[in-house]
């Protein structure tokens, strides 16, 4: 079970590392020129909001004084993981997010 | 903003310097700390002597309870070393605790079991605070070596123009600029880490690096310090008992790892920090008068009474005292990450006839606290297997940006006139053997492990010796080679060992597969496939680099870098 949330958890601070690296003009030129500009604007926002979910999915895998010692590092993995994909696989880097719909599926019905 | 330049600089001028002359210490630090992080998993591997029964502690302690009364009747003390997740061994020990006199016992049989000689993982753990000069040289020098790197954390972050901007950049098969992208992009997202690892290492030693303030405080007398550290300690108590200076001194053991556990491997650093040796069986009776003979309850009742204390599957060890007799008292520990704070040394002690309980270690003091707190962050024995995967993947992260930072060195210098080529290419072969070669050596102690023969004498020290030898080796070689073939072969070598550990360990081992054995398997040949991979890069990379070199002018923000990125 922790380890299903554990990787919902790097899952949603990866996608939240890509809707803030989606705002950034450069990235989203490189990742994502084909969609409607205006979907970048919700990119920031949304990239938070993952961002504070995954802290919350931390809160359910440890304690409360630990979870935000396994969150910053969550955080770092989701990025550096984001960091070597986007030169090498930007398609894979846009789209790994949904690998944490089964995910979330799972949790929810284990949990 | 006239000054601007200058600050960047001197910045720049000292994060060079500090990251280069330590950088080569500190990736020795990182890279055994970041093994360290996995410490037991390695001692257990590296004993396969040693096999899962999958008996819970209750059994496993009756187990013991049986053999001790058997074999150690009139005894003043039983030790026993519970099977854990991370080391499934159970051991014990009889009279006062010492280092090297256990026992292995299977845990469903009841036989003895004698697994080899081996440095361990622990090996790798008294390297990361030591670097294998002795106690008092190592700590020192570690600590240079973690003051530079907050300084270089510092200053990068000064020197660093786009810390957003460039937050998530990463331009590869670019020569000098893709190792610059990766420097700061591992440096930046890993930010936390690196400070948290780095700050909390320094505080592990307080009393060694920065004793003034204490020393002042209590004139020299660092047993009244520890008094007052004492949890419940309120005032000055002056005529404290043996038993409180035992605890104080307990406390301020916390510092290390578990106590009790197989390699002991606190001590070393208790003794450092205390300059003395700790006094082993404090807190249990005085025996001086042999008290008549009881009936204890089982010992695997006291199993319970301590889980519900301190959570299911959380002890580690239970000791007894005066066993069978009417003054018995039993202890049980836990193991340490049910929390944050570093809870080395805690216990509790029951009745040992009537099951009562006699002793539960109080909160620490906050100042203590604060203390415990850093050290356990350091010491990532809390949150389970999560929480350490983050911290081994994390540290492999910063050791691969110490190391970057150290090619970077390098790169830079190459094209710049002014740089004395004798002078670059010392720096060339001693970065390939601090970074290559260590990673060699380290895989070398493994393969040793299995094929030294068993019963060699000083087994241990031979292991350590294979280490030191292979680096050496390392180093020959990479003087003879040009710098790109060393790191090449250096980098192939390694991964070729760490692939093919897993195929050794199979082969030579006489204990069945299980869940910890393969994974530490399965961890070995995964980092040999980066390796393999990061050599077969670093063959590519000269072409690569005279590839990017033509078009050097900077391509302007506008066009995509994706093609770019991915044909390379």
């Amino acid at each position: 079970m922790s380890v299903v949330l554990f990787f919902l958890g790097l899952v949603l601070a990866y996608a939240g590392m890509l809707g803030l690296c989606l705002a950034m003009d450069r990235h989203w030129k490189q990742l994502a020129s084909g969609l409607k500009p205006g979907w970048q604007r919700i990119c920031r926002p949304l990239g938070w909001l993952l961002l504070a979910l995954s802290l919350l999915v931390a809160w359910q895998i440890w304690p409360p004084a630990m979870a935000p010692v396994g969150w910053l590092g969550m955080l770092s993995l989701g990025g550096i993981s984001l960091l070597f994909l986007l030169p090498y696989q930007p398609r894979l880097a846009l789209w790994l997010p949904l690998a944490g719909a089964p995910l979330l599926l799972v949790a929810g019905v284990l949990g | 903003m006239a000054k601007q330049p200058s600050l960047t600089q001197s910045m720049s001028e000292l994060h060079t310097w500090a990251g280069l002359v330590l950088g080569w210490v500190l990736f020795a630090i990182f890279l055994t700390g970041t093994l360290a992080v996995f410490d037991k998993e390695l001692n257990w591997w590296m004993q396969p002597e040693l096999r899962v029964t999958g008996q819970t502690q209750a059994e496993a302690v009756q187990v013991a309870e049986d053999w001790l009364r058997a074999n150690h009747a009139g005894a003043s003390a039983w030790n026993i070393g519970l099977p854990s997740e991370r080391g499934p061994d159970l051991s014990v020990s009889a009279g006062e605790q010492r280092r090297g006199e256990r026992t292995y016992l299977d845990a469903s049989t009841g036989e003895l079991v004698e697994p080899r000689d081996t440095a361990g993982g622990s090996f790798f753990f008294r390297f990361h605070y030591t670097l294998h000069m002795g106690r008092d040289l190592g700590v020192w020098i570690v600590g240079l070596a973690a003051m530079a790197m907050l300084v270089a954390i510092i200053s990068g972050i000064i020197i660093h123009k786009k810390i957003f901007k460039d937050f998530f950049t990463f331009r590869p098969g670019k020569g000098q600029r893709s190792w610059l992208d990766g420097h700061n992009a591992s440096a930046v997202l890993l930010l936390p880490f690196h400070l948290m690892i780095t700050y909390t290492g320094l505080v592990i030693f307080f009393l060694i690096y920065m004793p003034a303030a204490s020393d002042a405080l209590y004139n020299g007398d660092r047993q009244a310090m520890f008094r007052d550290l004492r949890p419940g300690a309120e005032q000055h108590q002056p005529q404290q008992g043996q038993q409180g200076q035992g605890q104080a001194e307990r406390g301020e053991r916390t510092q290390m790892a578990e106590r009790g556990e197989r390699s002991g491997q606190g001590e070393h650093v208790e003794q450092a920090t205390r300059g003395e040796a700790p006094a082993r069986g404090e807190g249990r009776a005085p025996r001086t008068v042999e008290a008549p003979p009881a009936q204890m309850l089982p010992l695997a009742s006291f199993i319970a009474l301590g889980e519900a204390h301190y959570g299911a599957g959380m002890l580690s060890s239970v000791s007894v005292s005066n066993p069978d007799r009417a003054n018995a008292q039993v202890e049980v520990r836990p193991m340490l990450g049910s929390r944050i704070e570093l809870t080395k040394g805690e216990s509790m002690a029951f009745n040992a006839n009537t099951g009562e309980v006699t002793r539960v270690s109080d909160p620490s003091r906050p100042t203590l606290l604060t203390q415990k707190v850093m050290a356990g962050l350091h010491f990532a024995q809390f949150g389970g297997y999560p929480m350490r995967w983050l911290y081994f993947i994390c540290g492999l992260i910063s050791c691969a940006m110490i190391a970057s930072g150290l090619v970077l060195y390098t790169v830079k210098r190459r094209r710049q006139a002014k740089v004395s080529a004798t002078w670059l290419r010392q720096a060339d072969w001693i970065n390939t053997t601090v970074v290559a070669g260590l990673m060699v050596a380290c895989v070398a102690m493994l393969w040793a492990n299995r094929l030294l023969p068993v019963e060699l004498a000083e087994r241990s020290e031979w292991e350590q010796r294979v280490f030191f030898g292979s680096w050496l080796l390392a180093l020959l070689h990479a003087r003879v080679r040009t710098p790109a073939r060393a790191w090449i072969e250096q980098l192939a070598a390694a991964g070729l060992l760490l692939l093919t550990l897993p195929l050794l360990d199979r082969a030579l081992s006489a204990s069945a597969a299980d869940v910890l054995r393969l994974s530490v398997d399965a961890t070995s040949a995964a980092c040999g496939v980066l390796l393999l991979w990061a050599s077969w890069r670093v063959a590519r990379q000269p072409a690569a680099a005279e590839r990017a070199a033509p078009r050097k002018a900077p391509k302007p923000a506008k066009p995509r870098p994706e093609p770019a990125g991915a044909q390379s």
